[in-house]
């Protein structure tokens, strides 16, 4: 469900969330729906931070030098 | 020497060498002028009287052969290269030999600081113009770049800070430095083609283009119509990094970012992991807090409902009560009882009530009620 988002477009949402839950405007439904949303988007986050793992390449050569 | 025409009946025709020697004699009588340009094939043997260049317009490739006695060019000691921007002051010739057009070189003097600034200062008002350095065309960068290009020269320094200092702050930022000529003839052309290259590659979502410090002619690429034109043209977002604080290279003005430094640069491409995580997990707080306050308040407004509900039957009942006081008011004040308070009486008799005299009869027994209580009594005496 999250797959696709990049992870701007992903902790942009969560910010839009975050920011209409505060406005107090969303109905119960709305907000509980909000939520589990947002745990999704923030899960999807930490999850992209985590399993990041840095790489040096270089263009013409590319000899990849994966780090842990 | 005339020129004279061969005739065949009304024709003039002119041998080649007549023509060339004619037009040759024509355009000697020009003035010699000062001509830029961008020295290209320049050849130089031994053997040779003159030696042969070719003076290129960089706007659009315009060429013009240029030739100079050798003796008076090796007088002006000059260290000649292809792609040097020179002032050649010379005037226009054709050699006839080959009817080839010309400039006869008298003197050739490299472009000092004061024509390389005042030709940048026409750059730039051009490029100005044109757009290429308005702010709406600033793009923002993305937060997390999924890979940066890197466009950096062989020297270790300025790929050095900048991949520290990325590293530093994300170290699972992805990079794909792409290594070039940055300074010499070459370098123009190379810095606008590895850009093209880096933005073509899968991912690459913003560059950067650094270059260490140098001098102020190290750093002249940069400034190069055909850099500054890649750059603003990019199909990434580009961070300009070359050189230190002072130096702006014309490509800094048409760069979505102009960092002081390489390591400033890394402070514009990627997040600092810490914090974003912080502010990752602000949100999340943030989150909770506000979907708890929601529900808190979706449950204290069904609370007040429900108290509403429950108070609702005893309202009613009240209602009701009131509605009847006000009923037993209004039949206590349609009793007898009060008009007998204030002092009348009934008077019955044989159980029917006495409204006239006439009714009545001497030894008749009749009853009286009172407010209170009540006697019987005889009639004595009627009145009409």
């Amino acid at each position: 469900m999250t797959d696709a988002l990049s992870f701007e477009d992903a902790r942009r949402e969560l910010e839009q969330i975050v920011a209409k839950l505060e406005s107090g405007q969303a109905s119960l439904e709305e907000a509980v729906a909000l939520w589990e949303r947002g745990e999704l988007l923030y899960r999807t986050c930490v999850g992209r931070l985590d399993a990041a793992h840095g790489k040096i390449e270089e263009l013409g050569k590319r000899v990849d030098e994966a780090r842990p | 020497m005339k020129v004279e025409p061969l005739l065949y009946g009304d024709r003039k025709v002119y041998t080649v060498s007549a023509f060339n020697h004619g037009v040759a004699s024509w355009v000697a009588k020009l003035p010699s002028l000062w001509i830029e340009g961008e020295v290209t094939e320049f050849r130089r043997q031994p053997g040779w009287q003159s030696v042969f260049f070719t003076l290129k317009d960089p706007q659009d490739g315009a060429c013009l052969p240029v030739s100079m006695p050798r003796g008076r060019f090796d007088g002006l000691r000059l260290d000649l290269t292809d792609g040097m921007t020179v002032h050649v002051l010379g005037r226009p010739e054709v050699y006839e030999a080959r009817g080839v057009f010309r400039l006869r070189a008298l003197s050739i003097e490299p472009l000092g600081l004061g024509a390389i600034l005042a030709g940048l200062e026409r750059l730039k008002r051009k490029l100005a113009a044109e757009g290429l350095f308005a702010p709406e065309r600033k793009r923002p960068l993305p937060v997390l770049p999924r890979r940066i290009g890197l466009l950096t020269g062989n020297e270790a320094a300025a790929k050095r800070d900048f991949v520290t200092a990325v590293q530093g702050r994300f170290p699972a930022a992805n990079l794909l430095v792409a290594q070039t000529y940055v300074q010499g003839q070459a370098a123009p052309a190379a810095i606008a083609t590895t850009l093209e290259a880096l933005a073509r590659e899968p991912c690459v979502d913003v560059i950067v283009l650094t270059r260490g410090g140098g001098s102020f002619e190290d750093l002249l690429p940069f400034s190069d119509e055909r850099v500054v034109r890649a750059v603003a043209g990019s199909s990434v977002p580009i961070v300009s990094a070359v050189g230190h604080e002072q130096d702006t290279p014309l490509c800094d003005h048409a760069a979505d970012v102009r960092a002081s430094t390489p390591t400033a640069a890394a402070r514009f491409v990627v997040p600092d992991e810490r914090e974003l995580r912080e502010r990752l997990d602000t949100a999340r707080a943030a989150l909770a807090r506000s979907a708890a306050t929601t529900v808190e308040r979706a449950r204290s407004s069904l609370v007040r409902d429900w108290e509403r509900l429950s108070r609702a039957p005893a309202l009613l009942v009240e209602r009701k009560r009131a509605g009847l006081e006000g009923l037993a008011g209004r039949l206590q004040a349609l009793s007898p009882k009060n008009t007998l308070a204030r002092g009348y009486a009934i008077v019955r008799m044989d159980n029917g009530i006495v409204r006239s005299s006439a009714e009545l009869a001497v030894g008749k027994r009749v009853e009286v009620e009172l407010a209170e209580g009540s006697f019987d009594g005889r009639v004595e005496e009627t009145r009409p």
